[in-house]
This record gives C-alpha cells, sequence and structure tokens, in this order.
C-alpha cells in the first residue's frame, strides 16, 4: 500500500474503462477491458487481498476477455455510428448523475480508510483471524472462512457457475443440421492456426505448467493464497488455451460435451455430498467436525481441514467445467464442431 | 493532507467507477458495451468492499503458524480483513456467470437480426 | 429429522437439479419424476416448519453449527414460514402443470429446463428463508440467472427481452449488493439479527441511509415497480408457458418479500416510518403504478400481455400498502403476497392451456372459447374474480385490508387507485366473456360453422387439474382469511408496530 502506486492505479482505472466503453471496435475494446480487470487486480493485491486479485486475474483479465472475443468473433467487430437520440442519453446521464451524487455524500460518514479498528475489520471478521487456526486448523483464514464458516454461500456459488452452464447450453445449443436455416452466413471463415507454429508449440508446453500450477492451486490453498476457484478458473483456462492454439474438435477428443456437463454437476454433488453426510452423522448441514467418525485419525478440527479440501475439489471440478463449456458454445456458436 | 485525500480518494473513484458502469448498461445503445458495462460496474462494487476490508500496515490473511502445532496468539490488526474478500470472490464469480449469459443472449439476438445496435434490433421486432 | 427440515427444503431441489443433469443426459424423461419429487419433498418440509413456527415461535438454524454473526442462519418467522409453504406448494403444483407444456414446447432440453426449474425454486426459497444479508445476494442470482434462462429457452422474441432483464436484474442486484455495503461498513455484520441490533444506535447515518435507499431501490427494479417497470411484460410474454407460470407469481413477490424483511427486521417501522418522512411519496408512486399496469393491460390485445400488465398493477398493490405505515397496510400487503402469487398463478396457468390447445392468446380469435375449453375457463374465472376482489375469493379481503389501511393514513389516491384497478379488471373480465361467448366484438357477421367445431377440446388434465387446485386455493384461503391473519399475520405485526 505505497499511496503514490494506488493514486497512479486508480486514476487510471478509470481512463481504461472510459476508453473500453468509447472504442468503436469491439475486439479493441475487450482487450482493453482485460486491462483494466488487470490493472484493478493490482490495486487489490495492494490492499491485501491476495486470493481475490488472484481471482480477477484469472477471472476478469483472462476467462471474460476471452468470452468476449469469442461472441465478437462468431459476429461483427466493428460498431457501425448511428443517429443518436440525445435527449435519452442525457436524460440517462441525469439519472446516473443524481446517483452518483447521492452515493457521495455518505462518503465523508464512512470510517477513516485504512483504519484496523472500524467496523467491518473489528466485528466478525476479527473473530475470524483469532480462532481460525484452533477452529479449523487453516492458516489461509480466505479459505476457512469461504469454505467452512461461510460455506453454503461457497455451495451456492458453485450452484450459480452450474446454473450459468446450463443455462448458457440450453439457450445456445443447436441440433446439428437441425437449425442452420437461422444460420450465420457471413461469419468469419472456421478458425485454423495451424500456420502458426510457434503458437501452438508454445501453447503446447504452457499446457501441462498450467495444469500442474492448478493443482497446487486447489491443493495447497490452506496454506497459500488460491483454493478452488482459482485452480478450477487456472484449469479450464489451460483447456481454453489448448483448444484456441489447436481447434475445438481437438479439445473435444480428449473432453467431450457429455464430460463437460457431467463433471460440472459432479463438482456440485461433491459439495453439497458432504453437508448431507454431515447431516446423516447427525449434526446440521456442513458441520464438517461430524466427519471424524469417518475419516480415519482425525479429531474434529482436523475433520474441518480435510474436508475443506474435498469441498474445494468439488468447486474445482464444476468452475473448470463452467469455463470451458461456457467458452466452447460461445465459440462454436452452439454447434460444438468448430469455432475459435 | 494528501493521506486524507487518498483515504477519500478510493471512495470516490469507486462511485466513478460504478456510475461509468450504469451508464453504459443504461444508455449505450451496443449490447457488448452493455455488457462491459454490467462488468466495470461488477468491479466497482469490488473495489468498494475490498477498499473497506484494507488495513493500513496489515499483511495478507494467512497467519503465521509453527509446524509444531504451538499457536501464536493473532493480533487482528496485523491482518487484512479476511471476510471482504470471501464475500468479493463470490460475487466476482457471480458476476463471470452473468457475464457469460448476457454475451450468450447478445450472441443470439445479433444471429436473428445482423447487429448489435439496440434500436436497430428494437425496429426489426417491431416490423 | 424435523430439526433438519429447513435445511432440506432447499437442499432437495439442489441436489435433485443434479441428478437431473446426469441421469437426464442419458434418459431425459425422468427429468419430470425427479423435479416433482423433490419439489414434493421440500412442501412436506415447508409445512413441518410452518407448524414448528405456529405453535413454538420463530425457530433458527445454523448453516454448519456456527453461532449466528458467524457463520449463516436461517431465521424461519411468521412473515416467511407462510410464504414458505407457498412457494413450495405453488411450485410443486406448477412442476405438475408443466410436463405436458415442456414437453410440446421444448422437447430436445427437457433436463435442462427441469435442472433449471428446480434450481429457481431453491433460489427462491434460500432467499425467503435466510437470515443473512449476503446469502440473500447469492440466491438472488441463483433465483435471477435460472429465470433469464428459463425465459430464454423460448427463443425469438423472448431473446431481445431476456437480454433486458438481464440488465435491469443485474442493476437491481448491484445495487442492492452495493447497499448491503453502506450498511455493513458502518456495522461489520451481515447477519439480518445483528444488523438491527447494530443500526439501532446508527439511525442518523447518513451511510445507513444511503444503504437503506439502495437496498430498496434494488429491489423495486427486481419486481418491476413502476418507474422501472418496463423490462416485465415483454420478458413474461414471450417465455415458455412453464416459465411465466413458475416466475411471474413467485419472483416478484419474493422481491417484495425481500423488501418488506428489509424495512420490518433490518430496519424498523421506527426508523422507515418516523425517521424518514417520505413513505408516503412511496404510496403516490404506488398508485401510479396501480393506475399505469391497468391501463396498459386495457389496452393489449392479447391475453398473455394483458396479465403481465397485471402483474404491474399488483406489485403496486403490495408496494403501497407495506408503505402505508400503519398494521392495516401492512397486514393487506403481506397478506396480498400470498394471494397474490396464488391469483397470478391461477390466471397464467389457464393462459397456459390456452396456449397449449389454441395456440396463442389473441384476444380476437377467442371466440366461443368458453365452450371449447370450459374447465380452463372456469379456472381462469376465479382467477379473475380474485383479481377484481369478489367475496369469498382471497382478493376481496386483501383489498380490503389495503383499502381500510389507506383511509386510515388518509391516502385517497391510494384507495381510489386499487378501486380503478378492480373496475379495469372487471372490464378485461367482461370483455373475455363477451368475446368467449358471445362471438366476437362489434357486428361481425355470425359464422355459420359456428355450432359445428365447438366441440369440448380442453387441454390435457395434467394441466387443467393443477388449475383447478389453485383456483380451489383461492377460494380456500379466501374462507380462511380470519386464521390467517390471526394465526400468522397477527404476531407479525404486532412485533413490528
Amino acid at each position: 500500500m505505497i499511496w503514490q502506486f494506488d493514486l497512479i492505479l486508480l486514476t487510471l482505472v478509470v481512463i481504461f474503462a472510459l476508453i473500453s466503453l468509447r472504442v468503436k471496435d469491439l475486439m479493441g475494446a475487450s482487450i482493453v477491458f482485460g486491462a483494466y480487470s488487470f490493472l484493478m487486480c493490482l490495486i487489490w493485491a495492494g490492499m491485501g487481498a491476495v486470493d481475490v486479485a488472484f481471482t480477477e486475474a484469472a477471472v476478469g483479465a483472462g476467462v471474460s476477455t476471452v468470452f468476449m472475443i469469442a461472441t465478437i468473433y462468431n459476429t461483427g467487430r466493428m460498431i457501425k455510428p448511428r443517429p443518436q437520440d440525445m435527449s435519452f442519453k442525457l436524460l440517462m446521464m441525469l439519472v446516473v448523475v443524481i446517483t452518483g451524487a447521492f452515493l457521495l455524500t455518505a462518503v465523508n460518514d464512512f470510517p477513516e480508510w485504512g483504519d484496523p479498528y472500524s467496523p467491518v475489520n473489528d466485528h466478525v471478521a476479527a473473530y475470524y483471524l483469532t480462532h481460525s487456526m484452533s477452529d479449523t486448523a487453516v492458516p489461509n483464514v480466505v479459505t476457512s472462512v469461504l469454505a467452512d464458516y461461510r460455506s453454503f454461500d461457497t455451495m451456492f456459488e458453485t450452484a450459480v457457475v452450474f446454473v450459468a452452464l446450463i443455462g448458457i447450453y440450453g439457450i445456445i445449443r443447436r441440433r446439428r443440421k437441425q437449425d442452420d436455416s437461422d444460420s450465420d452466413t457471413d461469419a468469419l471463415p472456421p478458425y485454423d492456426p495451424s500456420e502458426s507454429l510457434i503458437i501452438r508449440q508454445a501453447s503446447r508446453m504452457m499446457v501441462p505448467f498450467m495444469q500442474i500450477f492448478a493443482l497446487y492451486v486447489v491443493a495447497h490453498g490452506h496454506h497459500s493464497p488460491g483454493g478452488g476457484f482459482q485452480g478450477g478458473v487456472i484449469l479450464g483456462a489451460s483447456l481454453i488455451l489448448y483448444s484456441m492454439s489447436y481447434n475445438l474438435p481437438t479439445l473435444f477428443k480428449k473432453m467431450t460435451e457429455k464430460w463437460i456437463i457431467l463433471l460440472s454437476a459432479i463438482g456440485v454433488l461433491i459439495f453439497s455430498g458432504v453437508g448431507v453426510i454431515c447431516m446423516m452423522l447427525g449434526s446440521n448441514f456442513l458441520d464438517y467436525s461430524v466427519l471424524s467418525q469417518i475419516l480415519p485419525a482425525t479429531d474434529s478440527v482436523m475433520a474441518r481441514s480435510h474436508a475443506m479440501l474435498i469441498v474445494e475439489i468439488g468447486v474445482a471440478f464444476t468452475v473448470m467445467c463452467a469455463m470451458v463449456g461456457i467458452y466452447t458454445s460461445l465459440a462454436s456458436n452452439g454447434r460444438f464442431d468448430k469455432g475459435l | 493532507m494528501l493521506q486524507e485525500l487518498i483515504a477519500s480518494y478510493n471512495y470516490i473513484i469507486v462511485v466513478v467507477i460504478m456510475m461509468i458502469g450504469l451508464w453504459a448498461m443504461l444508455a449505450k445503445q451496443n449490447l457488448i458495451k452493455k455488457c462491459i458495462g454490467m462488468a466495470i460496474f461488477q468491479t466497482g462494487i469490488i473495489l468498494f468492499y475490498i477498499s473497506m476490508g484494507a488495513k493500513k500496515g496489515s499483511t495478507l490473511p494467512i497467519l503465521e503458524h509453527a509446524h509444531d502445532g504451538a499457536h501464536h496468539a493473532v493480533v487482528a490488526a496485523h491482518y487484512a480483513n479476511p471476510l471482504t474478500q470471501i464475500l468479493m470472490l463470490t460475487a466476482i464469480v457471480v458476476g463471470v456467470a452473468t457475464l457469460g449469459v448476457a454475451l450468450t443472449l447478445a450472441q443470439k439476438v445479433y444471429q436473428q437480426n445482423r447487429s448489435y445496435h439496440e434500436d436497430k434490433i428494437l425496429e426489426k421486432l417491431s416490423k | 429429522m424435523s430439526t433438519q427440515a429447513p435445511v432440506l427444503m432447499i437442499i432437495a431441489p439442489l441436489i435433485a437439479s443434479i441428478f437431473i443433469t446426469l441421469i437426464g443426459w442419458f434418459r431425459p424423461k425422468f427429468s419430470h419424476p425427479i423435479a416433482v419429487i423433490s419439489l414434493l419433498i421440500s412442501s412436506i418440509a415447508s409445512i413441518q416448519v410452518f407448524q414448528m413456527v405456529l405453535s413454538n415461535g420463530p425457530q433458527q438454524y445454523f448453516l454448519g453449527n456456527w453461532p449466528a454473526p458467524f457463520g449463516i442462519e436461517y431465521v424461519i418467522d411468521h412473515l416467511n414460514s407462510l410464504l414458505l409453504v407457498t412457494i413450495s406448494v405453488v411450485a410443486t403444483l406448477v412442476a405438475l402443470y408443466a410436463k405436458r407444456s415442456v414437453e410440446k414446447e421444448l422437447p430436445d432440453k427437457l433436463a435442462n429446463y427441469y435442472t433449471l426449474f428446480v434450481l429457481l425454486v431453491t433460489g427462491l426459497l434460500g432467499i425467503s428463508i435466510t437470515g443473512d444479508a449476503f446469502n440473500l445476494y447469492v440466491l438472488l442470482e441463483i433465483a435471477a440467472l435460472t429465470s433469464y434462462a428459463l425465459i430464454a429457452f423460448a427463443k425469438g422474441r423472448s431473446l431481445m427481452a431476456t437480454f433486458n432483464y438481464v440488465m435491469m436484474g443485474s442493476i437491481g442486484a448491484c445495487f442492492y449488493l452495493l447497499g448491503v455495503g453502506y450498511l455493513f461498513i458502518k456495522t461489520g455484520t451481515l447477519n439480518m439479527t445483528n444488523l438491527s441490533q447494530i443500526l439501532v444506535s446508527l439511525h442518523m447515518s447518513q451511510a445507513v441511509l444511503v444503504g437503506f435507499v439502495l437496498i430498496i431501490l434494488g429491489m423495486w427494479v427486481k419486481m418491476a415497480f413502476f418507474p422501472v417497470h418496463g423490462w416485465l411484460s415483454n420478458a413474461y410474454t414471450y417465455a415458455p408457458t412453464a416459465s411465466t407460470c413458475l416466475i411471474a407469481p413467485l419472483m416478484t413477490k419474493v422481491s417484495v418479500y425481500v423488501m418488506i424483511r428489509v424495512m420490518t427486521s433490518v430496519f424498523s417501522t421506527e426508523y422507515v416510518f418516523n425517521h424518514l418522512s417520505w413513505h408516503l411519496v412511496v404510496v403516490a408512486m404506488a398508485s401510479v403504478a396501480i393506475l399505469v399496469g391497468s391501463m396498459m393491460a386495457l389496452s393489449q390485445r392479447d391475453l398473455k400481455k394483458c396479465m403481465t400488465y397485471l402483474v404491474v398493477a399488483e406489485i403496486g398493490y403490495m408496494v403501497g400498502g407495506a408503505w402505508l405505515g400503519n398494521p392495516a397496510g401492512m397486514t393487506g400487503a403481506t397478506y396480498h403476497i400470498i394471494a397474490d402469487a396464488a391469483m397470478t398463478a391461477c390466471l397464467f396457468m389457464a393462459v397456459g392451456c390456452i396456449i397449449y390447445k389454441h395456440g396463442h392468446t389473441s384476444l380476437d380469435t377467442m371466440k366461443g372459447i368458453f365452450r371449447k375449453m370450459p374447465l380452463t375457463m372456469l379456472g381462469f374465472v376465479v382467477g379473475m374474480l380474485s383479481m377484481i376482489g369478489v367475496p369469498p375469493t382471497c382478493g376481496f379481503f386483501s383489498k380490503w385490508y389495503l383499502i381500510s389501511g389507506a383511509i386510515e393514513a388518509g391516502q385517497w389516491h391510494f384507495m381510489l387507485a386499487l378501486l380503478f384497478s378492480s373496475l379495469v379488471n372487471a372490464i378485461i373480465f367482461f370483455r373475455i366473456i363477451e368475446i368467449g361467448f358471445f362471438g366476437s366484438l362489434g357486428s361481425e357477421t355470425p359464422d355459420p360453422h359456428e355450432h359445428q367445431d365447438v366441440a369440448v377440446k380442453e387441454a390435457p388434465l395434467s394441466m387443467v387439474l393443477p388449475m383447478l387446485v389453485v383456483a380451489g386455493a383461492l377460494i380456500g384461503i379466501g374462507i380462511y382469511t380470519s386464521d390467517i391473519i390471526s394465526l400468522v399475520i397477527q404476531p407479525l405485526i404486532s412485533a413490528t408496530f
């Protein structure tokens, strides 16, 4: 937290946000948005939120940008200027300015920035910091709160990703040859990167390292930044990279559509299954401590620690499959045969 | 003085970013730009939560621990706030899920109407 | 096992959704039975919880066994216990109803559809039961994402309507999250009970005021309250039949519930009505909402679209009643959540039956519909009578409490708006009777073949029966009004006012 850096970064973030909305080329806008996300995660890392910064680097700067590019690839990328209704824009501008001014009236009422004894930092959060070790034996407090104290949120967060995958799949899926009447005749030619040897070879070398790193992130989330989400996104990104440097059919040879959907469901099943087992052992839903009855050589504290790992693996499964699934849906425009 | 400016500068920037996003969602005509606006709005909120959980002179919320099992007494003020971080991890993931759905819809709408321009699409639909 | 009932009602549909995906990939026809069974479990659990609340007072459930402000807590009191029963029972009936309609409209997406269907119910139940402000946000997003997909499955015009819904829905959810952030920065907690304890000493804080306004605004966007109601009509009209039947009755009601929950449980009536003095402005907005909704409904030539505008008007009822600032208004608003969920479900199910047999719902082509589909129209008539407010249907009693609340508060315009809305509903009703019984409007020459093709062509029994059950419930709720008020709503009102 060097304030000079913060000052520069915060200003730059605003500029990048404005640029990505101004650019007339949608591809350019997506790239600038990726840069915006990356600056954002630098700010967060500076404020001590490494886990969030990690996730944003993988999700915001990485996968989101790829989603946008995949969308644009199948459609048009240039915005044709059209006469605009200025009165509507002015009205919206007024709404936004009033809302913003209203939000700013409360800024003076906030506790001082960075105060370690403000209500946010002192009340519930302080309990987590002082009790995480004795309650759960997990030194990374972010992981222990994520996967234990507030694990119910995390379970539904996993469910949100699952919902998005199933929803997107249902909206965009086309049965081959049947719906081709409304297809995109003027779409770009099928993507063929076979010319670019360098990209292929470089990606091929990157993918295994990414996957090993992702496994480390999932497994070591108790002691270092990371966990199921980050690991899952990186795993997903490695598969996306693989499919971008070759093409979709190559990816589907390794991992078919069926496995994407089924594995993502299994991930949620692992998470909620752990909760149900806790219920069957006579305690409340997701109370991991009772798992010591069935896990060998654990007391109730270590049972929490181990259960968190199981749960994180479930999260990683779902997130990986959802990222790959959403990407393939968008890139192939629902046909799952060819595409970016 | 400068420190104080930084303190509120943080929150002012949060509001500015959120309002840029909101404006794009409401006033932009291009569907993809609306999606970008939505993502910007969400990152603004995340920045807000992370800002309120920051502590001066603190380190990452990973506790020092000895491998022999002895627990040091933990002083909460030495570590950044973990709670805001968890909330925002959730918000990021929710955000990317919503973005995915929005982009999918935009792509399908483009296929039907050959345009990302809202007015043009509405003209076509009302025919 | 009854102590686990609160979580069981949420978990049963969640786990069912996983198995629908897993089994449905290989055998799509198993999706529907799994969905129905899980929703039945949910209904039974919710009724059990309801009985527990009635006999022992509010219940708590700690997820992961962590004590309240540190873990996530479920709180079931009088306000949400009845809502939980309503949601799960209506969802079960809609699931039974959906079978034929989904098979006809979306034959190749059964598994995906029912996965999202049960997850939407999970989301709605979770929003209603949770006692944690952030958990509510996550479930709000689950409910939102599933409903986007369920609407967009219809393809065609629904896609653009859904895109607008996504934008408005995200704005609503973002406002809610931001509002929670403004409260969180002053209090440091997300648990609603704990929040309300700390907020008592923070009534003068500007940040708390902004937080409150943002949460309420977010919920208004979500429930399509007057100035931001534009997205609702198209999204609901172009959705698949079964989606409309599930989303239209429940989604907006749950948003209204969240608004009332925040007003009464997180904040207090003292703060909302005495400290802030603009609640009467909201009532005026509600009057406008009722007028706009009714006028728009009157001008439609399509029955389904007409019904979606009635939903907008009904939102005005509940928001206005909740903000009147007196016990009668609040009673009317909470009672109307239940009554309106049943009424809207009944009407949209009837409309769905017509779509199933008739293909579309343009008013001009409904000649002889009463003779063609007598049972469907019986349900429709009961629903419409309840909308108008004819005793003994439940619509009468909610209107009674709302109007007496309006008189008590001296808000004559709200009372007039309610009466106007009843009048409009009556006009719509008689217009449909006129077309359906006596042929088309105007002096068109009578069709000579008219009497030959009026053979009864009723929708399948699996669709008509659930609708008639809901229609019966409208009268049932009306008859048991005094019990509902004295057992469920009265304890709530006396606790908040």
